[in-house]
């Protein structure tokens, strides 16, 4: 080996030496941004499973019957028939009609909850009680009365029990809280019956030894 | 002896119309004129309040339910419905009564009364559907929160509604709505047998 050709391996080992030296923090930072960005991108995948499988907008359109306030009648609920890409999961299935329920009728003066409440969460139990939970402005713009709130109530118990066969009863929390009543007047402390069809007579319900 | 339950008051105005009326303001109004006209009739009669508090639901309940042979009525103006229009409400179904050595469990005290309740709510609402056109002609139920534990016939009245701001039109309701109250509570006496639960004997009457 000539001194000059050990002079150029010298030169080219310090230079890869030096260009890795400052490529290595580069390439640090870049991965790390990108594991960031993987991790965003799974949760946006996360999100928009969840949302297409609520919505479900796919698959076939199937006929919901939802309880509005009644044309003839504003003290009493109606039933209007809407297209909806229906799920088979019980719990998807009911929080796809509330979630309808909650937009509203095309003639806003036959809503009987306000525009503003939103469902939070909704699951079902193996015995057939569902839980709903609703954000705050269910209770707070709700014109408060025994009519109206009966009204709110019966309107969500009447739209499950048309669509998700599934509900047995209802209880009803308000962000996440069990509360004593809607908006001053109905009792939410208990569970509302849904389909009251075949109910299996719960250990609640056992006849009273009357003395 | 019949206990009247101006509902809210206090830090609860309940229903708010125009001009700054309050329900809890006028319900209060009504429970004097209604107390007026049944201890005219020979009723003894307690209100849950006589002053802008508001005591909590157990206790309104229990100032009927350490009474025997009680009637309860709740008193309320809503702030939706067609307005001049009145309803009455009873509890709506409940579970069986279950017993606790034979006492019933405060949580569910309604229940032994829920048909003398309807009863009672029927005859009332009758009074009001010939006074007031529009409103039923009977009873209807609801999930009341405050009839749920209130040991005996116990309704909930609901004028409708707080949006009337003519004063002689609500004073002319109030007046129309108390003088139903107390016939229909006279009507109603006769037939109230306090149903045998609550180690109360079968068959007394109040």
């Amino acid at each position: 080996m000539t001194p000059r050709l050990r002079l150029y391996i010298v030169i080219g080992l310090t230079g890869a030496v030096l260009a890795a030296a400052i490529y290595f923090p580069i390439l640090k930072r870049r991965v790390k941004r990108q594991a960031k960005v993987q991790q965003q991108s799974e949760e946006q995948a996360r999100r928009e499973l969840v949302q297409s499988l609520a919505k479900n907008t796919n698959g076939p359109l199937s006929k919901a019957k939802l309880f509005w306030a009644s044309e003839a009648d504003e003290s009493d609920l109606a039933p209007t028939t809407v297209d909806l890409p229906l799920s088979n999961d019980p719990a998807l299935r009911s929080k796809q009609v509330l979630d309808t329920l909650l937009a509203g009728p095309v003639d806003s003066e036959l809503r009987t909850l306000p525009p503003d409440a939103a469902l939070l969460a909704f699951y079902i139990l193996p015995d057939g009680t569902a839980i709903a939970d609703f954000s705050e402005a269910l209770a707070t713009s709700i014109p408060s009365g025994v009519q109206s709130e009966q009204l709110a109530v019966d309107s969500i118990t009447k739209t499950l029990e048309a669509n998700v066969p599934q509900v047995r009863r209802l209880r009803i929390l308000i962000h996440g809280q069990q509360v004593e009543t809607l908006a001053g007047h109905l009792d939410l402390t208990g569970a509302f019956p849904v389909s009251t069809p075949a109910t299996p007579a719960s250990p609640q319900a056992t006849t009273p030894s009357r003395k | 002896m019949v206990v009247l339950d101006p509902a809210h008051g206090g830090t609860d105005p309940g229903a708010r119309g125009v001009g700054g009326v309050r329900e809890s303001d006028i319900v209060l109004d009504l429970a004097t004129q209604v107390r007026h006209g049944l201890e005219a009739q020979g009723f003894q009669v307690l209100q849950t309040r006589t002053a802008n508090e508001n005591p909590s639901f157990d206790d309104r309940s229990s100032l009927a339910n350490a009474q025997t042979g009680a009637i309860f009525v709740t008193l309320h103006i809503s702030s939706t419905g067609i307005a001049s229009t009145v309803r009455v409400y009873a509890m709506r179904d409940m579970a069986p009564p279950q017993t606790n050595g034979g006492l019933i469990l405060w949580e569910q005290a309604q229940a032994p009364y829920l048909s003398l309740s309807r009863k009672l709510g029927d005859v009332i609402q009758g009074e009001l559907g010939q006074k007031f056109k529009g409103s039923p002609a009977n009873v209807q139920t609801a999930s009341v929160r405050q009839l749920r534990t209130t040991a005996a016939p116990a309704i909930a009245v609901e004028i409708s509604n707080v949006t009337i701001s003519d004063k002689a039109e609500m004073d002319r309701m109030l007046s129309g709505v108390a003088d139903s109250i107390v016939r229909g509570v006279v009507a109603f006496r006769p037939s109230y047998v306090t149903p045998a639960v609550a180690g109360i004997p079968p068959g007394v009457k109040q």
